[in-house]
């Protein structure tokens, strides 16, 4: 475990070196949590920056992982690294060529909820994104067919807001049959 | 052995004739040859699937015939978690199902919910479809699945109708 | 794959696959456009097994949450209980005895033995086989019975805990595991001899749902799918957890990525899982399971009933509000399961429940590329498609 803990380490401030270089006013913030390297991005650059992760050489962060989303509303504003935003939009990418991961951050406020889409990047964003939509109502930006995917389709809500109950809002005891599209 | 499986009321005459009701006869068919319809979703379709595989065989009981098209099949098995988006399909596909039929309801999540208290799970198929028999467990093993197919027979066998159904022929 | 479009007819034909369907395996569905028999647009639809598994997870303690992680995938429950520990575990930054992580391996290659074995089961099925699905059952009984065994449960095993596993091996584990191991090479061969140069298993299957390694990475396909097209990524090897890095096994590829390499791989992967085992048992280490610290696992049931310390522990990692604590902060962690990349994302805001859990499945990202495997095929190529994706609906929606 230790010698992994090193090798990424040296591998580490490579990213955030050559992010600094090439996209120093697009990071908000960064950090290493647990052997991953952590950046904020401004959701204006994030295509940008996710572009360059996955097409620079060196970097080569080809895989992308998983895209979700944290709602804050309901955590403490001291654990929060930065300025508050309902919304965290959050990119997990790998590398096949360092074997190591990094993970993108992009904070949404409630006012404006919308992304860029990463699509045109990668082929399988486009559930991920419409799962995001669908759980959180984040809009995506240039989405080919962002329409919810999960919950049927004249489900209102999103679910995983912090504001929506575990038990829903009595959708599974009002039925009604005729309007199903089945 | 035949006989005995028509239950009773059959009166067996010194010659090779018996007497008995048309119903029986037909109660009697129905008994051991019925035909699942097996709507599964979830860790208990696993668990089916063991039940109508080499160990435990649900062929010694007559109802190895799955049929996927409900038109053909007499018993509905729902086993597994039934979610909001599911219902409509599940519902559909009882009301295909020609009458009489019979509904199983295997696991805690088809029965009540299980163990998922969420906004998208039906807590109980019963609220939608009639269910006669109900299998606890989360999943139930395949004995429990056997046991449940044995008392649909009962239930036919005493002429009882499906709960679904008034009148049965 | 080729010869469908060119005998069409020019009449379009919508045609709802699934979700009640034998070879959709109860809740995938399919909308195929269809043209004669090629398939000139396919749409899967997602979402009817949808569980709320990760708004749950914002409810349940961290403990509790390991009985939710077994109904996911329900082909391999011990893979994912594995993983979901491993995360927790790595956000506590805890490591757990050498014992234990032995166990644990043991039981994550049993479970992908039995996931592997159902999914060939299933999919010869679907495509007419029906003796292996005999075949492959009748092995994967005798592996629920040591699962039973050791877990108290066949299906639904909730066996890992964080910092440990419910209880050690019982007695006779070994001699159980290893009798299986032998007998199952046999077993294999002979599924081997039933479909492996089987004309219409190779017609079926070979060439059919092929994509390139660089598509796959782009859909985001992971496991045995992704290894079929050349890519030989494993996370065991790639980042290797537990202590996978202590076992030697070889991470088969394939070179078309289509539906028989698919099935190549994984009979091989169920080999080379046979090969982890018996590593395992030959270097099993003597020692505790559980991790000896009071705040996360639970003591010895003889000092729970014997001294107060071990009764107020006792109580304290069991009553709510006051079990297992993560730091506040969040972490992905990422484990082989038999189908693939099985991540955990935990964020956490210093309680005993998680701020949020986000699960990524591996059978999402399958299903997904399925429009790419199937358009331009013949619609009957569709079961064989689905079939060698194996893709599981309880981790597909959640």
């Amino acid at each position: 475990m230790n010698e992994e803990k090193e090798v990424e380490e040296q591998s580490k401030p490579l990213v955030l070196e050559k992010l600094e270089e090439h996209h120093a006013d697009s990071l908000l913030a960064q950090d290493e949590a647990r052997g991953t390297v952590v950046v904020v991005v401004h959701k204006e650059q994030v295509y940008a920056v996710l572009e360059y992760l996955k097409t620079d050489p060196e970097l080569a962060y080809a895989f992308l992982v998983d895209i979700t989303a944290v709602d804050n509303s309901q955590m403490e504003s001291e654990l929060m690294q930065f300025d508050y935003a309902r919304f965290m939009i959050v990119y997990q990418l790998y590398s096949f060529q360092d074997q190591c991961r990094v993970r993108v951050r992009v904070p949404v406020h409630e006012n404006d909820l919308s992304v860029p889409s990463v699509t045109a990047l990668w082929k399988g964003a486009n559930w991920l994104e419409r799962e995001t939509y669908d759980m959180f109502g984040i809009n995506f930006e240039g989405h080919p067919d962002l329409h919810r995917i999960l919950m049927p389709d004249d489900f209102e809500g999103h679910p995983l807001r912090k504001d929506y109950p575990l038990r829903g809002r009595g959708e599974r005891e009002r039925f009604n049959f005729d309007k199903q599209n089945v | 052995m035949g006989l005995d499986f028509v239950g009773r009321g059959v009166e067996e005459t010194d010659g090779n004739i018996i007497t008995t009701t048309i119903d029986k006869v037909v109660n009697w068919g129905r008994k051991n040859s019925l035909w699942p319809m097996p709507f599964g979703t979830a860790c208990c379709a696993i668990e089916m699937m063991a039940t109508l595989a080499s160990k435990f065989d649900l062929s010694r009981f007559g109802s190895e015939a799955i049929r996927f098209s409900p038109r053909q099949s007499d018993l509905l098995i729902v086993s597994g978690r039934i979610s909001i988006k599911m219902m409509p399909v599940l519902k559909r596909i009882y009301d295909q199902m020609p009458d009489p039929k019979w509904v199983i309801s295997m696991g805690a999540c088809a029965s009540c919910g299980g163990v998922f208290d969420t906004y998208t799970l039906i807590q109980g198929v019963d609220q939608f479809i009639p269910v006669d028999v109900y299998i606890p467990g989360c999943p139930p093993r395949p004995e429990d699945l056997i046991d449940a197919v044995l008392q649909v027979q009962q239930k036919i066998t005493s002429g009882a109708s499906p709960k679904g159904v008034e009148v049965v022929v | 794959m080729q010869g469908g479009l060119e005998r069409a007819t020019g009449e379009r034909m919508v045609l709802s696959f699934g979700p009640q369907h034998p070879a959709t395996h109860g809740t995938l569905r399919i909308v195929l456009e269809l043209d004669g028999e090629s398939v000139l647009k396919a749409t899967p639809h997602a979402g009817y097994l949808h569980t709320g598994f990760e708004k749950l997870g914002e409810h349940l303690d961290y403990n509790q949450y390991i009985v939710v992680t077994d109904r996911m995938n329900y082909l391999s429950p011990l893979s994912n209980n594995f993983g979901y520990v491993l995360a927790v575990e790595q956000l506590l930054d805890i490591e757990v005895p050498k014992r234990c992580q032995y166990i644990r391996i043991l039981m994550a290659e049993l479970s992908r033995v039995a996931d592997h074995l159902l999914w060939l089961g299933t999919a010869a099925l679907d495509l007419g086989a029906f003796s292996v699905f005999l075949y492959s059952f009748r092995e994967r009984e005798k592996l629920y019975s040591i699962f039973e065994k050791t877990t108290g449960a066949r299906l639904t095993t909730s066996y890992t805990r964080i910092g440990g596993v419910f209880r050690d091996l019982y007695a006779g584990c070994e001699e159980d595991v290893r009798q299986f191991v032998s007998n199952f090479q046999k077993a294999l061969k002979e599924t081997h001899t039933l479909l492996t140069r089987n004309r219409i298993w190779m017609d079926r299957t070979k060439g059919v749902g092929a994509i390139s390694g660089e598509d796959a990475i782009s859909y985001g396909l992971t496991g045995p799918c992704l290894r079929a097209t050349g890519v030989a990524h494993d996370i065991r090897k790639a980042e290797p957890y537990s202590s996978y890095d202590e076992v030697t096994f070889d991470v088969p590829v394939g070179t078309n990525g289509d539906a028989y390499d698919r099935y190549l791989v994984r009979m091989e992967e169920m080999i080379q899982s046979c090969g982890i085992i018996t590593q395992v048992l030959d270097n099993m280490p003597d020692g505790p399971v559980n991790l000896e610290d009071n705040k996360i696992t639970m003591p010895n049931k003889s000092d729970a009933y014997g001294h107060i310390e071990g009764l107020i522990h006792h109580f304290k990692v069991v009553m709510d509000g006051h079990g297992v604590e993560t730091p506040t902060g969040e972490h992905y962690c990422a484990t082989e399961s038999p189908n693939g990349e099985l991540g955990f994302y935990i964020v956490s805001d210093g309680s005993g429940t998680a701020y949020r859990i986000r699960i990524r499945p591996p059978s999402f990202f399958h299903f997904q590329a399925l429009p790419h495997m199937l358009e331009g095929g013949m619609v009957s190529d569709t079961v064989a498609v689905l079939g060698s994706l194996n893709v599981i609906a309880g981790e597909l929606d959640r």
